[in-house]
C-alpha cells in the first residue's frame, strides 16, 4: 500500500527515469555530429601533421595545434559525462610549460604529456561507436514515436483495395506486417500491430538508450579521465606525505626547543640552588664549633634555599607533564590552570569530556596554558575565557581575552611554539587578534579516545568515593 | 601517637621514619602502596595516618583514593596526606565527607618540624589542616565576582589562616595580636561574607572553605 509520504518519492523517481532519457537521448545524439567533426578535424590535423614531418618546422606546429584541439574536445566530452555518469565532472591537470621556456620548447610540450595522445586517441576511436550508438538511438525514437501515433497517420498509406502491397507499407519477405502476425490487413489490425510495437520500443527505449549512453560515456571515461584519476591519487598521496613529513619535522623541533630550555631551566634553577645548600651545609659545620649561632642562621638560609629548589622543581614538572592532568583529566586540569591565573577566567568544559590519548590531552593542555601566560604578559585583559569542545574527531579548545589584541605567532609571544606543538600532533593553531582586540586563540587536535590507544584513561574510569 | 606511614620512596619514608620516632610518636607500620594503606588503617586504627598522594600502583592519585576508602569504611579516620604537588580539586575530595580530621600539605612542610609536628596533632585532633598554597588558589578563585574585595588587608590575612584549619590562639600567635582582636577580625569576616557565626574551631573552617569554594 502506497501511503502519502511515499508519493512524492515514487513521483521523483518517474521524473528521474524521465530527465535521464533525455539527458542520455540528447549526449548520445549530440555526440555524433560532434564525433565527426572530432573526427575529421583531428584525423586531418594527424595526417597533414605526419605528412609535413619531413619539413620539420612544419609539422610540428601542426601536431601541436592539433594536439591542444583533441584537449579541447575532450574538455567539452569531460563536461557532457558528468551528467550521464551523474558524478561530477573531474578536473584534469595538463602540464604548463615552465614560465621561461622558449617558444620552441611550449610546442613540444604537448608530446610529452600522455594525456594529448589519449584525448586524440579518443576522437579517432569514439566515431564508430557514436555511429552505432547514435544509429540505435535514432532508430529506437523512430519506432517508439511512429507506432504509437501510428493511427494518426494511416490514412497517409495508399491502400490497394484488392489487399495488394501499396508502396511504402512496411512488409516482411513481401508480407504486409499484420499478416505476419496471421491478422487481416483492415485498419483496426494496422493500428493494434503497429501501437503495440510502439509500446514494446516505447517500453526498452530507456533502457536501450541509457545503455547507448553508458557505452559511449565509459570510453569517453577511461580514455579522458583514467590518467587523470591516477595523477589526483598520486598528488593526494604526495601531499599527505608532504604533510607527514612536516608533522614529524614540527615534533622533533618542537621537542628539540623544550629540551633545551627544560635544560636551562634546571641549571639556572634548582642545580644553582643545589650547590648554594651544600656550600651553606659545609659552611655550617664550620660554624658549629665555633659559632653555633651563626651555624643555625646558616642552616635557615638552607632551609629556605630548599624550599626555593623544591618550588622550581614542582614548577618544571608541571611544564612537563602536570601531575592533575593525568590524574585527573583536561577539565580538571583546566580548571586548576584557570585558579592560578592572574585574571578571572571562565572555564567551559563539560565534566563528562572523556579521557583522551595523553598526547592529546597534554597539547591541549599547554595550549590554553601558553594562551593564558600571553593573557596575562601581554594583553592587558580584565578577563578571559577558555572553552573546549568535541567535535567529530576533533578537540577544539578556544581561548578568547578582552585585551587590546596584537598577539602574534612570530612576535615571541610564546605563541610561537604553539604553531610547532599543535602541528606535531595533525592539528591547527588560528589566531585573532586584531589591533584593540579581542584576541582569540582556537586550536583543533586530532583526537583518538583513550583506550583505544593505550590506556591513558584508567584512572578516570575507577575512582571511587565522593568528588567535587 | 601512633603513625602509619605510606609512602612508596624510601629516602622521603625512612627520613619521616627518623623525624616521627625523634619527636616521640610510635610508627605502627610503613606501608608502599594504596591496597595495604587501606588493609593497615583499618586494622590498625592509628591515630594518624601520613600518606602520600603519588603511590603505586597506578602512581597517579593513589593515596588520595586510598583515604577516601579509608574514611568511607572509617568515618573521620584521621588523614594527613602529602604531596609534591597541591590541587584544590584533591582538597575538595578530602574535604567532601565535611567530617573533619583531614590535613593536606605540601611535603616540603615537614622541613618546618615544629610547624609539621602541629599539623599531625591538629588533624589527630580531628582538626582540618589545609596548605597555604591551597588557600591562596583558593582566594585566586574567587577573584572573579568579589566579595573579599570589602575586606581590609588583615581581614584577609585572618581569612586565609583561618582556611588553613587555624584556631583563634594559634592565628593570634602567628599574626602577633590578641586572641581578642582576632576574636573582633573573625566576626567581622563572618558579617561581610554573611556567614553564620560559629564559636567551633571545625565547623569553622568547613564554613569557609564551603565559601571559598562555592
Amino acid at each position: 500500500m502506497t501511503t502519502i509520504a511515499d508519493r512524492p518519492a515514487a513521483t521523483a523517481t518517474r521524473h528521474r527515469w524521465l530527465v535521464q532519457l533525455g539527458v542520455d537521448s540528447a549526449y548520445v545524439l549530440v555526440g555524433l555530429p560532434l564525433g565527426s567533426i572530432a573526427f575529421a578535424l583531428v584525423l586531418a590535423g594527424l595526417a597533414a601533421g605526419v605528412a609535413l614531418l619531413p619539413a620539420f618546422l612544419a609539422g610540428i606546429p601542426v601536431l601541436a595545434g592539433t594536439a591542444y584541439l583533441a584537449r579541447g574536445l575532450a574538455e567539452a566530452e569531460r563536461t557532457r559525462l558528468a551528467s550521464v555518469l551523474r558524478r561530477p565532472r573531474v578536473g584534469v591537470f595538463y602540464p604548463h610549460s615552465r614560465p621561461d621556456a622558449t617558444p620552441l620548447r611550449r610546442l613540444f610540450t604537448p608530446f610529452t604529456d600522455v594525456q594529448y595522445w589519449l584525448d586524440a586517441l579518443h576522437a579517432l576511436v569514439r566515431f564508430p561507436v557514436n555511429l552505432v550508438t547514435a544509429s540505435v538511438v535514432v532508430v529506437w525514437w523512430l519506432i517508439t514515436l511512429g507506432g504509437l501515433t501510428y493511427v494518426l497517420w494511416d490514412w497517409t498509406l495508399p491502400q490497394e483495395p484488392g489487399g495488394g502491397i501499396p508502396p511504402g507499407m512496411i512488409v516482411v519477405n513481401d508480407v504486409p506486417l499484420v499478416e505476419v502476425f496471421g491478422l487481416a490487413n483492415t485498419f483496426g489490425n494496422r493500428v493494434l500491430v503497429n501501437t503495440a510495437i510502439g509500446a514494446v520500443f516505447a517500453v526498452t527505449l530507456p533502457f536501450v538508450v541509457r545503455l547507448c549512453a553508458l557505452l559511449e560515456a565509459w570510453l569517453a571515461h577511461a580514455m579522458l579521465n583514467g590518467v587523470a584519476g591516477l595523477r589526483d591519487q598520486v598528488a593526494l598521496l604526495t601531499r599527505d606525505r608532504d604533510a607527514a613529513q612536516a608533522q614529524t619535522a614540527a615534533a622533533v623541533s618542537a621537542e628539540a626547543v623544550a629540551l633545551r630550555r627544560l635544560e636551562r631551566d634546571i641549571h639556572d634553577g634548582p642545580q644553582q640552588r643545589l650547590v648554594r645548600i651544600a656550600v651553606d651545609l659545609g659552611r655550617a659545620r664550620q660554624q658549629l664549633a665555633s659559632d653555633p649561632e651563626a651555624a643555625a642562621r646558616t642552616v635557615d638560609e638552607a632551609l629556605a634555599q630548599t624550599r626555593e629548589a623544591l618550588d622550581e622543581l614542582r614548577t618544571l614538572s608541571r611544564g612537563i607533564a602536570p601531575p592533575i592532568l593525568t590524574d585527573r583529566g583536561l577539565a580538571a586540569a583546566v580548571a586548576a590552570l584557570a585558579a592560578r591565573a592572574t585574571v578571572p577566567v571562565h572555564v567551559g568544559i563539560s565534566a563528562d569530556l572523556p579521557r583522551l590519548t595523553p598526547l592529546a590531552e597534554q597539547t591541549a593542555y599547554f595550549t590554553i596554558a601558553e594562551a593564558l601566560a600571553n593573557v596575562a604578559k601581554h594583553s592587558g585583559a580584565t578577563r578571559a575565557a577558555v572553552v573546549v569542545e568535541l567535535h567529530d574527531d576533533r578537540l577544539v579548545a578556544t581561548i578568547t581575552d578582552d585585551g587590546r589584541g596584537g598577539a602574534h605567532v612570530a612576535k615571541g609571544h610564546g605563541l610561537a611554539g604553539l604553531t610547532d606543538r599543535l602541528q606535531a600532533v595533525g592539528g591547527e593553531l588560528w589566531i585573532s587578534s586584531p589591533p584593540g582586540g579581542p584576541t582569540s586563540i582556537r586550536a583543533e587536535i586530532p583526537h583518538p579516545l583513550a583506550g583505544a590507544g593505550d590506556g591513558g584513561g584508567t584512572t578516570a574510569t575507577v575512582r571511587p568515593g565522593p568528588s567535587a | 601517637m601512633r603513625v602509619l606511614l605510606a609512602d612508596d620512596a624510601v629516602l622521603l619514608r625512612e627520613g619521616l621514619v627518623r623525624l616521627l620516632t625523634e619527636q616521640g610518636h610510635e610508627v605502627v607500620a610503613v606501608v608502599g602502596d594504596g591496597p595495604s594503606l587501606v588493609s593497615s588503617a583499618l586494622s590498625l586504627r592509628p591515630d594518624v595516618s601520613i600518606v602520600d598522594v603519588r603511590m603505586p600502583p597506578t602512581h597517579t592519585d593513589e593515596g588520595l583514593r586510598a583515604a577516601v576508602s579509608i574514611r568511607h569504611a572509617w568515618p573521620g579516620a584521621p588523614i594527613l596526606v602529602l604531596s609534591q604537588y597541591v590541587e584544590v580539586s584533591y582538597a575538595d575530595d578530602l574535604l567532601a565527607d565535611r567530617r573533619g580530621a583531614v590535613g593536606y600539605l605540601l611535603k616540603d612542610r615537614v622541613a618546618d618540624i615544629a610547624e609539621f609536628s602541629d599539623a599531625l596533632h591538629r588533624v589527630a585532633a580531628g582538626g582540618t589542616v589545609l596548605d597555604p598554597e591551597v588557600v591562596a588558589q583558593l582566594l585566586v578563585r574567587r577573584r572573579a565576582h568579589d566579595p573579599l574585595a570589602a575586606l581590609t588587608p588583615r581581614e584577609r590575612e585572618v581569612l586565609t589562616l583561618m582556611a588553613e584549619g587555624r584556631s583563634n590562639t594559634a592565628i593570634a600567635r602567628t599574626l602577633v595580636i590578641t586572641e581578642g582582636a582576632v576574636e573582633k577580625h573573625v566576626a567581622n569576616i563572618f558579617a561581610k561574607l554573611s556567614l553564620p557565626p560559629d564559636e567551633d574551631t571545625n565547623r569553622r573552617v568547613l564554613a569557609v572553605l564551603t565559601f571559598l569554594r562555592g
